[in-house]
């Protein structure tokens, strides 16, 4: 069958343009919008919009740290509720869905299926984040504020003697909500992935993205179901006294563990996704295929199994956890992680590498996600870390960890996919621009942070008096922040300058070494994904389709019957 | 395909092990058992049996599937793949409608007789949105 790989058409095809929509069918459209890219994009939008406020929340906290005294709040239960909210958005409205977003635009694509396996649930999966996450910050609508109990709602901290008040309420239930979805969410890919793969798509020929998908989605019915029961738990303790979490039964070690039995998870949740969009990034402009894929996958499967025992690290200081286990654990997670980077760093090894931007994010996560990992070594040890536990040391480990992956892996997808998602490449100048304030903004902010806390200070206090010496450390973080908050107006500015003026893209694979199945249709993509699929014959089949003469001997060999 | 269930096999096998030595460390350190952690493992074995089982099962009804073929060409999978809902409103209707019933939960009781039965539509709407009665597809 050698036709199907000189017929390619260049573009959409023959398929007619669609008519112009009044701005009321393009809204109904959107709303009810069953196919998984729009869903996938409401959610890509949705989530950076969550950044965004999540953003300015931290800049409010470090303006609020920058020197001693309560100038920017005006109350200390304002501050925490800022911290509070912060840490939620983040984690749940922001970096959770964004992986929802990147999964259900491409992964479809990637295993060359026309759509989800259950496309009005994947609709379901969406509104129930959107109306969740929503009714999750609407408390701070109400008189009392929003939530306030920290991101992880402590016992009995979180019951309503200690925090009385609906925003705590809606917290509960606005997470429960979202957490549904996010559980519909990963039961949909793994029946997609599991079902819908294109003929001749085995498993271990499917892009890196989708399997990081694949075990993601696993992690997520094995940790999300947790949370929603302990946040009904919580919820039935907030509203009909049931005192499940009653320190008095033993509820504070329940809810630590079962939080964290959720809590710990998630990490791996929100940061497997995204060492699968550098996986994808790092072999098109290296100019090589992915080393090691298959140890690329067993690091990832090692990583998600390994990510569901060791929860109880986060409760070293409680003093009732099985210390030992739980280091041990904790540090052999180490070991596949490194695989990954070995694995990354063996991909750019002697390959042909250009800088455009999608190569330079993911290099920008690669070098601030290795000290992450590094401070988690050392927060992994017990007797280290009932020193640096709940200190600023922590805060900078998790957000070199988080930030790290999410955010910068978060732009490297969207300067990669942007072309393929919109039509249209972003510029890369402006890109260059953002990426360097990102980074000296990243760093500055957090790094100094590691000090902080040897030194100690304390996470979640309002603030500091002067003889404590912080105060010269948090100034400079603050600085820091205000560089990475400006580093946001070259990309908005990037995305409004790239929509208003800049040309459309008509080839299939924009970037010329583009190797999974979305590089092979036409951007941007059809309705159902694909006028034609090529022979798939290896991991990179639009690769093999685009440069037959370098394509791998599998695909070499179906070509010349 | 067998990398479908095995992986789940290799999972379940996994998490027997590290039950069994979460148990068993916890007993020799400080005796008896740590019931929260050890029931949750368990609980995550099960699962990891479960789907298992059901993946393997399915594997041996459905024999070898092109998708799973290393030589597979597009052509020789099925050429209808299914149904695939071009729009629907339900989704938006529900999700909005358990949102409510979620808030009233936190907002009062009164809200929550208002708006359950605003769900239940959302539910049936959405059960029977593309159903043409039983057998009849």
């Amino acid at each position: 069958m050698a036709t199907l790989t000189e017929t390619r058409p260049s573009s959409g095809g023959s398929f007619p343009q669609r008519k112009k929509q009044t701005k009321g069918q393009i809204l109904v459209d959107w709303l009810t919008t069953t196919d998984h890219k729009k869903i996938g994009y409401l959610y890509l939008i949705t989530s950076f919009a969550y950044f965004l406020i999540g953003g300015v929340m931290a800049l409010v906290i470090r303006a609020q740290l920058a020197a001693p005294g309560l100038d920017i709040v005006q109350t200390k239960e304002q501050y925490n509720q800022l911290f509070t909210m912060h840490g939620t958005i983040m984690l749940l409205m922001f970096a959770t869905p964004l992986f929802a977003g990147f999964a259900n635009v491409l992964m479809p694509v990637q295993i060359g299926a026309p759509d989800v396996a259950f496309p009005r649930l994947n609709a379901i999966a969406y509104w129930f984040y959107f109306f969740g996450s929503f009714v999750a910050v609407s408390g701070f609508f109400t008189p009392q504020g929003a939530a306030s109990f920290g991101w992880f709602a402590y016992a009995p901290l979180s019951n309503t003697t200690f925090s009385p008040g609906i925003g705590g309420d809606l917290w509960v239930f606005g997470l429960a909500l979202g957490g549904f979805g996010t559980i519909l969410g990963g039961v949909n890919f793994i029946t997609t992935i599991l079902t819908m793969r294109a003929p001749g798509m085995t498993m271990f020929r499917m892009p890196i993205f989708t399997w990081n998908t694949l075990v993601t989605s696993i992690l997520v019915i094995m940790a999300f179901p947790p949370l929603a029961a302990a946040l009904f738990a919580l919820g039935a303790d907030r509203r009909l006294d049931a005192h499940i979490f009653d320190p008095a039964n033993g509820g504070a070690m329940l809810w630590q563990h079962l939080f964290w039995f959720f809590g710990h998870p998630e990490v791996y949740i929100i940061a497997l996704p995204f060492f699968g969009i550098v996986s994808e990034i790092f072999p098109v402009f290296s100019r090589k295929p992915i080393f090691g894929y298959k140890t690329l996958v067993y690091a990832t499967i090692a990583i998600a199994a390994l990510s569901m025992t060791v929860w109880a690290h986060h409760m070293y200081v409680t003093g009732s956890v099985l210390l030992p286990f739980f280091a041990f654990t904790t540090m052999l997670i180490a070991v596949p992680t490194g695989v990954k980077i070995f694995n990354w760093i063996g991909t750019m090894w002697r390959g042909s590498i250009t800088f455009e931007n999608p190569m330079l994010w993911s290099l920008g996560f690669l070098t601030t996600f290795i000290f992450g990992g590094l401070t988690g070594v050392i927060l992994a040890s017990p007797a280290l870390d009932f020193h640096l536990s709940d200190s600023y040391f922590v805060v900078a480990h998790f957000h070199y960890v988080v930030f790290g992956t999410v955010v910068f892996a978060m732009f490297a997808g969207f300067y990669f996919w942007w072309p393929k998602m919109t039509g249209k490449m972003l510029n890369e100048r402006l890109g260059y621009i953002q990426f360097w304030l990102t980074f000296f903004g990243f760093h500055i902010t957090f790094l100094i942070q590691h000090w902080l806390g040897v030194i100690g200070m304390p996470r979640r206090y309002a603030t500091y008096l002067p003889e404590d010496g912080f105060t010269w450390m948090n100034t400079v973080s603050s600085l820091g922040s205000i560089l990475l908050a400006l580093s946001m107006i070259p990309f908005l500015w990037n995305v409004y300058i790239t929509y208003r003026s800049a040309p459309k893209v008509t080839l299939d694979d924009p970037w010329g070494y583009g190797r999974s199945l979305e590089w092979a249709t036409a951007t941007p993509f059809p309705r159902h994904n694909f006028t034609s699929i090529p022979r798939i014959r290896s991991e990179s089949p639009a690769f093999d389709l685009h440069h037959p003469d370098y394509a791998a001997a599998e695909a070499k060999a179906a070509a010349k019957k | 395909m067998k990398a479908n269930y095995l992986l789940w096999i290799l999972l379940t096998g996994f998490y027997a092990i590290v039950t069994t030595g979460y148990a068993l460390w916890w007993f020799l350190t400080y005796g008896g058992w740590e019931p929260i952690g050890t029931a949750v493992l368990v609980m995550l074995t099960f699962m990891s049996a479960f789907l298992a089982f059901y993946l393997w099962k399915t594997d041996r009804t459905q024999g070898l599937v092109p998708e799973d073929r290393l030589d597979a060409n597009i052509e020789d999978g099925e050429s209808e793949l299914g149904f695939f809902s071009p729009w629907s409103w339900w989704p938006l209707y529900l999700g909005l409608a358990s949102a409510l019933v979620f808030a009233s939960l936190a907002v009062g009781w009164w809200l929550t007789y208002f708006v359950v039965p605003l769900a239940i539509i959302g539910v049936v709407g959405y059960v029977f949105e593309h159903s043409r009665g039983l057998h009849a597809h």
